[in-house]
């Protein structure tokens, strides 16, 4: 049987304020496998975003353990810890956190550039344009692949940070509240592709998210409370 | 690759850091240009310079000095080509019965001169002169217009009087003609009977000879040539064979600060032991050092003070790449969460600096050297543009403005420069590392 491809291991976070020590994360242990789906569910505050990060290191834990394919990552070296994060995981967040500068295409473009350097890019820079231009399509943006963030709407956004996520051929996709800035009609169809392009591709697949309807949707719900799981 | 790619798209969609390139542009272009014309004018006044003087003097000869066997003993060295011994003394040259004007702003006579009455009077050999300077050039030069001509041995007496050459920019500005009679005033050191030196007024009756003309035009204007016999007639009338100075001319220019040191020792054997401090053997350069080395002063003041617009500039750019930095915290979270590291992130903020810099020291250096190529061309089209002169060449004696770029210049402004930029890119780029891309990402 193949290790998860992500896996949380007796993980705490906690922040110091002053002399406070304010805990956010208090013992999570939780697994991810390939093709699996999960729903985190939690108020606000219940540490769920925070065990996001920490899953896609980009934050460290206090205590606790983060493995990747059954090996932990969560002591390596920085530069390390973002190569393992550029070729692990995909990040989809709810502001989308598109670059304004950069169009639709440039935006996903990114992704391949994170890891490639100025000469091989060269060389390889057709065959990545192709592959970012097939993937905007496959979300639906084909005829806006020259568009700035600013000349999209929420869901078409989305949809490029979703195929921005999605071009370094991730194992795992960590999405963070995904529909919370769309409408109803919008999120639908945002959370339909996701779905479906992570049944395509075989994706781990963790929702953070406060809607219990969303939620149900996943093979698996965590539900949070105070930094700790709660079912 | 995303370094560069994102380095490149935050300038281009920021005009703003024009601003910080413009700033490079123009100190590196100022820099450039500056320098390069205070450097040709630096070549063209050592040339002048050099033009209107002796390869080496020997100065401060005593009385009692035997010139003649002293320059039989400087001919002796093989590298002297020609000696020629001088009188050297002070005086006023004026019409008979006109009195002196106001006496004139102090320094005005450095470079242009002319515009004082107080003389050097150069007592010479016409012959021995024009072995050892282009004396007998200076009186034929083409640009002295024939009305004012000398003849062809310019310090013969006429008439019964002794003769004057006098430079053609002072002939021209008091409105002497060959034939003018003129005064010379001046005076003598005379000992009474209890051996006290006082002075004594002298006064020669002169007759205008024609105009001599060199290159320098500080030297033209303060000097005038009268044969030695007259000095020596009037002012040391029991030294037949006196020489305050004797001019050289060396075969080999290489080797002047050698032949120098070499004649030095000569003098020092010839001239009479017992009285050290007396027969100075001075280079050409060295005789106009002061005036020389201001230029070279000015020079320096000015690469300071452009040194410090380059340093503005470079402000400038910090503030705008902090903007930048400011402005892009939210991106900088992205980056962290596709896999960048704070190296990469310092790396964007970094090219973006390194690229204005680049920008702009390619532009400063192109323009500068096109300025500097191009410049008096530069100087005619704004002079018909607005009737500025900005380089008045005929105040220098000069044909056009001059101009020397250093190609080991131009590196050193180019590695300043970019080694400012390094600098000021640095300190933002440093400081977007420092960014938590978790607060980055909340921030956007």
């Amino acid at each position: 049987m193949s290790p998860p491809v992500l896996q949380a291991k007796a993980l705490a976070k906690s922040y110091r304020l002053g002399k406070n020590e304010i805990p956010v994360l208090r013992g999570i242990d939780l697994s991810l496998a390939a093709g699996e789906t999960v729903a985190l569910l939690g108020a606000s505050g219940a540490g769920k975003s925070t065990l996001l990060h920490l899953l896609g290191l980009l934050d460290a834990p206090t205590a606790g353990e983060v493995h990747y394919d059954g090996e932990r990552v969560d002591q390596r070296p920085v530069g390390q810890r973002a190569t393992l994060r550029h070729r692990q995981v995909g990040f989809v967040f709810q502001f989308y956190h598109l670059i304004p500068e950069l169009t639709a295409l440039q935006n996903v473009l990114l992704a391949h550039m994170m890891a490639t350097s100025v000469w091989s890019w060269w060389g390889r820079r057709k065959r990545c344009r192709a592959e970012a231009q097939a993937l905007l399509e496959q979300v639906g943006l084909g005829e806006r692949l020259h568009h700035r963030p600013n000349e999209l709407s929420g869901g078409e956004r989305q949809r490029v940070a979703i195929a921005r996520a999605l071009l370094a051929q991730p194992k795992a996709v960590l999405a963070d509240e995904p529909t919370g800035n769309l409408d109803s009609n919008t999120a639908r169809d945002v959370v339909d592709l996701m779905f479906s392009i992570q049944r395509q591709r075989g994706l781990a697949f963790l929702l953070v998210t406060h809607d219990e309807k969303l939620a149900q949707r996943c093979h698996r719900v965590v539900r949070m409370q105070d930094g700790v799981v709660v079912s | 690759m995303y370094r560069l790619f994102l380095a490149l798209r935050y300038l281009l969609s920021r005009p703003i850091n024009l601003l910080g390139m413009a700033g490079i542009t123009i100190s590196v272009w100022a820099l450039i240009v500056v320098v390069a014309v205070f450097t040709g004018f630096l070549d063209v006044v050592e040339r002048h310079v050099h033009a209107a003087n002796a390869d080496i003097v020997v100065v401060d000869l005593p009385s009692w000095s035997d010139s003649r066997r002293l320059m039989k003993a400087l001919r002796d060295d093989p590298q002297v080509a020609g000696t020629a011994p001088r009188l050297l003394h002070y005086g006023l040259l004026l019409r008979p019965g006109h009195r002196p004007p106001p006496a004139p702003l102090p320094g005005r006579s450095a470079l242009h001169g002319g515009d004082q009455p107080f003389l050097f009077v150069q007592g010479i050999d016409p012959r021995a002169e024009a072995t050892v300077t282009g004396f007998a050039a200076w009186f034929t030069d083409p640009e002295i217009p024939a009305e004012l001509r000398a003849n062809d041995q310019p310090l013969l007496p006429r008439g019964g009087l002794p003769t004057v050459l006098v430079s053609l920019h002072r002939m021209q500005k008091d409105g002497l003609a060959p034939g003018d009679k003129v005064v010379l005033t001046t005076a003598r050191l005379e000992a009474d009977t209890k051996g006290n030196r006082t002075p004594r007024k002298v006064q020669i009756e002169l007759v205008v000879a024609g105009a001599f003309k060199t290159a320098h035009s500080g030297f033209d204007g303060n000097t005038v040539f009268v044969a030695q016999e007259t000095l020596q007639r009037e002012l040391f009338p029991d030294q037949p064979d006196v020489a305050q100075e004797i001019a050289v001319r060396v075969h080999d220019q290489a080797q002047l600060d050698e032949t120098a040191a070499r004649l030095q020792r000569i003098v020092l054997r010839t001239v009479e032991r017992d009285f050290e401090g007396w027969g100075q053997v001075l280079t050409w350069r060295q005789k106009n050092g002061p005036f020389l080395e201001s230029v070279q002063h000015q020079r320096a003041l000015m690469q300071i003070v452009l040194i410090v617009i380059m340093v503005v500039a470079a402000f400038l750019m910090l503030a705008t790449l902090s903007m930048m930095v400011n402005e892009k915290v939210a991106d900088i979270g992205i980056l962290c969460a596709l896999g960048g590291t704070p190296l990469g992130v310092t790396q964007v903020f970094l090219a973006c600096g390194l690229v204005i810099t680049a920008c702009g020291v390619a532009l400063g250096t192109a323009g500068g050297i096109v300025t500097g190529v191009y410049l008096e061309e530069v100087r005619q089209c704004v002079r018909w543009l607005t009737g500025i002169d900005l380089f008045p060449i005929d105040v220098y004696n000069l044909d056009r403005v001059p101009c020397s770029i250093d190609p080991l210049w131009l590196l050193q402004v180019a590695g300043m420069a970019f080694a400012t930029g390094l600098v000021v890119s640095s300190l933002p780029a440093l400081r977007a590392a420092r960014h938590d891309p978790l607060v980055s990402l909340r921030a956007g």
